[in-house]
């Protein structure tokens, strides 16, 4: 009975986007053996470009074995990992810089690199992503142009196969894709991306971007911009949308590849389950006043001072995978439904043109289906109503008019 | 019975049951369905949120009609095909009999009754048709609103078992694709219908009225009581 059961579950749940949170004590058991033996391989390695050691870097900046342990312990539950891998997790942290990252940056507003760069006082996440071994960032880094340029080929050459290839920023493809070029020689951006993405180990795809395009994307989309996993082919590819992306997600990601050599799991859409397994909406802490019915009706209303509701304000929690509303952005501090503003939706595909605007459905412009004139659906349902009542209205009078004969003798 | 007319027997006892659970269902979730989309009512009770729970009554409302609506749906499915009674399918097959008897029905509509070649005592091509119709409109909203829904047991588990999401899963995770790549569109889409369904229902009415007038032939009666009458030759 059970095998049956089991096999029927199985049978249903082959592709579904279900989020397996225990898989058991044998699976568990045989990734805590093959954790262990990749980061004791891993730390028999020197570390590449950063010799920074983690914990130098974390009472630098005034964090304590405490407060490590703490993120570690929070972040092991994000991998939906048992507690047993905590001191792994820990240890992975601590070699990180034992796996090259190369960063590159197209047509984005740098927002991304911003998110982990920027905050009041550096955060574990944050320090963390200084520690990795970031052989190219052009954010950041203090090369410049054939400087750079010499870097970013040292690294590709040194570290073939091993890199882990982090792209910020959609691509444009629209007039052979010159609306972005890099260095001396006027490569595309889309040719930058399928050159370093060929020796990369795995592609991981940061912000709105990058995953599927963005605000660039948005229409009429005049740079015909778009997402890595629409360019790059035969390459293992992670998507961590948002607009910025969570740096929780990107240390999440990197750590899984740390700790695994593997890529996370994903959904249809590529992104990791850890983090985009469950919609906001259900981990809000708004929710309870949404099933009451209570809803902000108008900014700085009462509701908005009892923090109702944001779903009448066009909050997009309903239909947004992601996991700020559990893991909240910069440490927890805060997130948008926190502040008194709806979810826009940033970490859904299309997320400016289909989310973004800030009404309920029923009264916002979407592009009605039909394409080209701006209505919302309710006013084309309104018109189709009208429509069919002015029609049956005719039909009514003229058969008012016409009597009730009919012609039986034709049959 | 008024004298020269014989009684036609044009629906069960089954078939009226789902007719009006099916009218009563697409009512409660028409209203519903608006509140979600768009909740015009606002709560000033002063209790707090745990003891009122207005928008989720309102989708409990529209679930249970929902799955009400899917289960007729799959009964109805059935009767198409293998009905004792009548099997709507035969009147579905674009034979040049069925053609013409829909071209027919549609000219009487047209033409105000003045020209009736057809049978009227049994059901025609052009209702069956036009009943289709609606049976995939609700199919469509059957499928974009189990997709909306099964998101709210991401973690895969319901008080039914593992099964249940997982097959929804399975069942209409292609309607994203299908209506333009985000789960947005689908629920434009499921709104959308909505309007199609309802100006159906619209017409559905005005039909069935104007044909009992026209006709005299009793069709009001049909979904009451079973039977229409027809004069006899």
């Amino acid at each position: 009975m059970t095998d049956k059961r089991e096999a029927v579950k199985k049978l249903f749940t082959a592709k579904s986007s279900r989020v397996e949170t225990n898989k058991g004590d044998v699976y568990y058991q045989r990734l805590y053996a093959q954790c262990k033996k990749r980061i004791e391989a891993l730390k028999t390695l020197e570390p590449f470009g950063n010799k920074l050691e983690l914990q130098d870097l974390l009472s630098e900046e005034g964090v304590d074995r405490r407060d490590f342990m703490k993120w570690v312990s929070a972040t092991t539950a994000m991998l939906m990992l048992p507690s047993f891998f905590e001191p792994l997790v820990a240890e992975a942290a601590e070699v990180m810089n034992r796996v090259p990252v190369i960063w590159i940056e197209l047509q984005d507003c740098a927002g991304n690199s911003e998110a982990f760069i920027r905050s009041d006082g550096p955060k574990v996440d944050e320090i963390i992503l200084e520690i990795i071994s970031l052989e190219f960032q052009e954010t950041l880094m203090a090369a410049a142009g054939h400087q750079a340029e010499a870097q970013l080929h040292d690294a590709v050459e040194t570290f073939k196969g091993k890199y882990l290839l982090f792209v910020e920023g959609s691509i444009p493809t629209a007039m052979n894709g010159f609306y972005g070029t890099i260095g001396p020689s006027g490569e595309t951006f889309e040719e930058h991306l399928t050159r370093l993405s060929k020796d990369a180990a795995a592609i991981v795809a940061v912000g709105s971007c990058a995953t599927f395009g963005g605000v660039p994307a948005a229409a009429p989309n005049p740079t015909g911009a778009k997402g890595v996993m629409d360019i790059v082919k035969g390459k293992p590819i992670i998507n961590i949308p948002a607009c910025p992306a969570n740096p929780a997600n990107m240390v999440g990601v990197i750590l899984h590849y740390v700790l695994t050599g593997q890529i996370p799991e994903l959904d249809s859409l590529l992104r990791p389950k850890f983090a985009f397994g469950y919609r906001i909406h259900d981990n809000c802490e708004r929710r309870a006043h949404f099933d009451a019915g209570e809803f902000v009706e108008e900014w700085g209303d009462e509701g908005a001072k009892n923090n109702f509701c944001l779903y009448k304000m066009g909050c997009k929690g309903p239909m947004t995978f992601n996991n700020c509303s559990i893991v909240r952005y910069n440490e927890g501090v805060n997130w948008p439904i926190g502040v008194g503003r709806g979810c826009i939706g940033c970490s859904e595909p299309d997320f400016w043109d289909k989310y973004a605007y800030e009404r309920p459905m029923a009264d916002a412009n979407i592009k009605a289906p039909t394409g080209g004139v701006e209505k919302t659906v309710d006013e084309f349902g309104l018109g189709v109503l009208t429509a069919t009542a002015v029609g049956i209205g005719i039909h009514a009078a003229a058969s008012a008019l016409a009597g009730k004969k009919s012609d039986e003798g034709e049959k | 019975m008024k004298s020269g007319y014989k009684k036609v027997k044009r629906m069960t006892v089954t078939g009226r049951t789902i007719h009006w659970i099916n009218a009563f269902s697409i009512l409660a979730a028409v209203i519903t369905g608006l509140y979600i989309a768009h909740p015009y009512y606002q709560t000033f009770i002063a209790d707090p949120a745990v003891d009122k729970y207005v928008m989720a009554w309102n989708r409990w409302v529209h679930f249970i009609c929902a799955i009400i609506l899917d289960v007729t749906s799959i009964v109805i499915a059935y009767l198409y095909f293998f009905s004792r009674f009548e099997k709507p399918y035969k009147k579905l097959i674009p034979t040049g009999k069925n053609i013409k008897e829909f071209v027919e029905v549609l000219l009487n509509l047209l033409t105000l009754n003045r020209r009736k070649n057809f049978d009227s005592s049994h059901n025609d091509s052009f209702n069956i048709v036009y009943f289709t119709i609606m049976h995939l409109l609700l199919a469509w909203m059957l499928l974009t609103g189990l997709q909306l829904y099964v998101h709210g047991l991401e973690s895969g588990l319901s008080s039914i078992g593992n099964w249940w999401p997982a097959m929804l899963h399975l069942v209409t995770d292609w309607t994203i694709p299908v209506t333009g790549g985000t789960l947005m569109d689908v629920r434009i889409s499921h709104h959308y219908t909505m309007w199609w369904i309802v100006a159906w229902v619209m017409f559905h009415i005005y039909y069935q009225v104007w044909r009992t007038i026209y006709w005299q032939e009793g069709d009001m009666a049909i979904v009451f009581g079973g039977s229409k009458f027809k004069k006899e030759e």
